[in-house]
């Protein structure tokens, strides 16, 4: 009898096993993600600045952010972090699917090629800002060696130096850093694609550029959406790389380096976090859009 | 079609649920061991691994001249930041796993201001104060109370190549106009390329460079009231002999360099004269540096409305996390009366060659034989200056650090840069 009365509610049962399962993990996430998070948008809306206690640190509702939409400095962090982000994750995906589409090509070796593309993105971050910003170095920096041997500079210079210099070495070293990501992502995704498809439109009689338009693109589709999301994402919440390359100087300060600043320097936990919570919500909705507009494009060809 | 849309936004807010970490952490306190097992106090001691083995080795004779506290130290990654990053998380946190830190002197106000330090007073007296450079104490104290002990102190030196002016004959200038002058005449003698050499990145070094133009043109950052007196004819005359000095006699990438690059230039042999702290004099002297037994030391020069140099003051002090025990203050406090009192000092001198705070030490004999430039640079430091001290010092140093520099590369005009510094520091006095 009991056993019908059970079996009745299987489904039942079934969920409720599954939120058991879930729920050490539901926990975890909840104190390490979620929050970390409201703690943070709490605490945008206080006053607090660890070095005046004497304030109390008083509610003040969203004055913080009207605060950041008057603060020229924050804005113009705002436009370098875009331009940083639209400059680097085009490049990379443009780099990232040639080197993927040439890799996907079977020939001797490959697997060390695989392998080796790698290298630069298993180096954490600071540690090739440091070995890039030796690199640029004006005395004995590589860059200015190879550049002037052939023939491009007659002096070497200074590349941190300037405002158009720093922005150049950064959006390089960038690429150099997370294009190998981007052409292992398509790559996984270029695999997918079977042969058969291929021999289809060779049939029909489609060259090789009707076939990559045809065949490759609409079904690496979803991959390079995915690795364009995660791209952006981590483009503009650069921090590590500016931070050991040019420390925010000539104008490359990021909005992570401006945020940082305003958290761990001037110990202004209130403006900071409200900068934090602006960044969640700008790179939120950039990849809201970005998704949408890439996506219908992709489907309509 | 809407469906994927929907788990694609729901990715989306995943994948962005880490950009907001950053700003929620906090630590935890610590638990409290006060007692060892063999019912000694135990006192932790936070400092950077720049002076790390030096300071283990005090620290150990320490212990065992004690039968009643038990020092056990905990050795932080070298990086000013990290350091500064470190010790506010766990003060503001009320964390109490650590009871004494080395604290670098420009974060005093900060921290005292916001009552995370412990006074110190009662621990040390003013007869031991009275002992030590005035600058230093001046430092280390914040409204009327002796918020930190003073551990070792830094200033700058200048640095220039003796055999170039011995080829040259020519004396040590005083001046800056005088150094341009030399540097003219210097570049091509015995491989020299640049005439000048210092620390203009945008960072700390470039502050602790700045205000040594400032001061040595009878200029000021804050008046004696405490009022921004920035764009001043003297400052503005000041920060143009800096730009001058980047423009004509630096290496290019000088506005990129701190302390390890600029270094690096003057060690390959290629500059007259580098300003660096007084370290440099035995680092800038080891077996990768092709100036071995070429450098001499002098006070910074002056600039045409300045009468006398003043060196930036730096160092660490030692300070006290208010949020312990009574018990365990007192026990930091015994510590704290070792490590700065004149034997302690002289022996600390001896093995890490960081600069004392106590007088004595830099006429003590035996430190003079084994320093022997040590007699020029008490003089130096004895001038030395600190930066503007206050609770949002942070704000004032990095408005230089951005302002200074952008006149330095020539982003804005000097006098521009310095209104514009000029008014953000009024702003922040305002606040």
């Amino acid at each position: 009898m009991a056993g019908k009365k059970r079996g009745g509610t299987l489904e039942k049962t079934e969920s409720r096993d599954a939120w058991i399962m879930m729920f050490p993990a539901i926990i975890v996430l909840l104190v390490i993600a979620v929050y970390p998070i409201l703690r943070t948008v709490w605490l945008s809306l206080h006053e607090m600045v660890l070095t005046n206690p004497g304030s109390g640190y008083p509610f003040i509702g969203l004055k913080n952010y009207g605060a950041i939409v008057q603060d020229e400095r924050a804005i113009t962090a705002i436009v370098f972090t875009l331009k940083f982000t639209l400059a680097t994750v085009s490049m990379e995906l443009l780099l990232g699917f040639t080197a993927a589409l040439i890799m996907n090509k079977a020939f001797k070796g490959k697997g060390l090629v695989r392998a080796a593309i790698l290298i630069p993105w298993a180096i954490p971050t600071s540690v090739s800002a440091m070995m890039w910003k030796f690199i640029y170095n004006d005395q004995y920096g590589l860059f200015n060696d190879v550049l002037s041997r052939i023939g491009v500079i007659d002096k070497y210079q200074a590349w941190l130096s300037t405002a158009d210099g720093s922005f150049m070495a950064l959006v390089i070293t960038d690429i150099w850093k997370t294009a190998p990501y981007m052409a292992l992502l398509i790559l996984a995704g270029l695999q997918m694609v079977p042969e058969e498809l291929y021999e289809a439109a060779k049939i029909d009689g489609a060259n090789i550029f009707q076939r990559f338009l045809y065949v490759t693109l609409p079904t690496v589709k979803t991959t390079v959406l995915v690795a364009l999301l995660f791209r952006t994402l981590d483009a503009f919440r650069v921090f590590d790389l500016i931070s050991v390359m040019t420390g925010g100087a000539n104008g490359t300060e990021s909005v992570s380096v401006y945020a940082y600043n305003h958290l761990m320097k001037f110990l202004d936990f209130g403006y900071g976090s409200a900068m934090a919570v602006m960044i969640f919500v700008v790179v939120f909705l950039i990849s809201l859009l970005y998704m949408r507009a890439l996506g219908d494009q992709i489907t309509d060809l | 079609m809407k469906r994927r849309t929907w788990k694609q936004t729901a990715a989306v807010a995943a994948a962005t649920v880490m950009t907001l970490s950053m700003a929620g952490c906090g630590g935890s306190g610590g638990e409290e061991q006060a007692k060892s097992e063999d019912g000694k106090t135990i006192v932790k001691f936070s400092f950077d691994q720049g002076v790390g083995e030096p300071t283990q080795k005090i620290v150990d004779k320490f212990n065992e001249s004690q039968d009643k506290i038990q020092v056990e130290t905990v050795i932080l990654p070298q990086d000013a930041n990290a350091v500064h990053d470190d010790f506010v998380n766990k003060l503001a946190s009320g964390d109490t796993s650590v009871d004494v830190m080395g604290l670098d002197v420009v974060y005093i106000a900060e921290f005292a201001s916001a009552g995370w330090l412990a006074d110190l007073s009662e621990y040390v007296d003013s007869d031991m104060t009275d002992a030590m450079i005035e600058g230093t104490v001046e430092a280390a104290t914040y409204d009327g109370k002796l918020v930190a002990a003073p551990w070792f102190t830094n200033s700058s030196v200048m640095f220039y190549r003796k055999d170039v002016l011995e080829e040259l004959k020519a004396d040590v200038p005083t001046t800056w106009d005088g150094w341009m002058e030399l540097a003219d005449k210097a570049v091509g003698i015995n491989g020299v390329e640049y005439g000048a050499d210092f620390q203009a990145a945008q960072s700390e070094a470039l502050v602790t460079n700045w205000v040594e133009y400032v001061w040595g043109n009878g200029g000021d950052i804050l008046d004696e009231d405490g009022k921004p007196v920035i764009n001043s004819s003297e400052n503005i005359e000041a920060t143009e002999i800096m730009k001058k000095l980047v423009d004509e006699y630096a290496p290019e990438g000088v506005t990129t360099y701190t302390e390890t690059e600029s270094e690096q230039v003057f060690k390959e042999g290629k500059c007259l004269f580098i300003r660096d702290w007084s370290g440099f004099w035995s680092s800038g002297q080891g077996e990768d540096s092709k100036v071995t037994g070429m450098i001499g030391a002098t006070s910074l020069p002056t600039g045409p409305s300045g009468t006398k140099s003043h060196t930036c003051l730096g160092g660490l002090d030692l300070v006290v996390n208010n949020n312990i025990s009574d018990e365990q203050k007192a026990a930091a406090g015994e510590f704290i009366k070792f490590m700065v009192s004149e034997e302690t000092q002289k022996e600390m001198t001896l093995i890490s060659s960081q600069p004392p705070v106590i007088k004595s030490v830099y006429t003590d004999a035996e430190i003079l034989e084994e320093i022997p430039f040590y007699e020029e640079f008490y003089g130096i430091i004895q001038d030395g200056k600190s930066r503007p001290k206050s609770p949002q010092y942070a704000k004032v140093s990095d408005a230089i650090q951005r302002n200074v520099h952008q006149a330095l590369t020539g982003e804005a005009a000097v006098k521009d840069a310095l209104d514009t510094l000029q008014a953000e520091v009024e702003e922040l006095d305002a606040e």
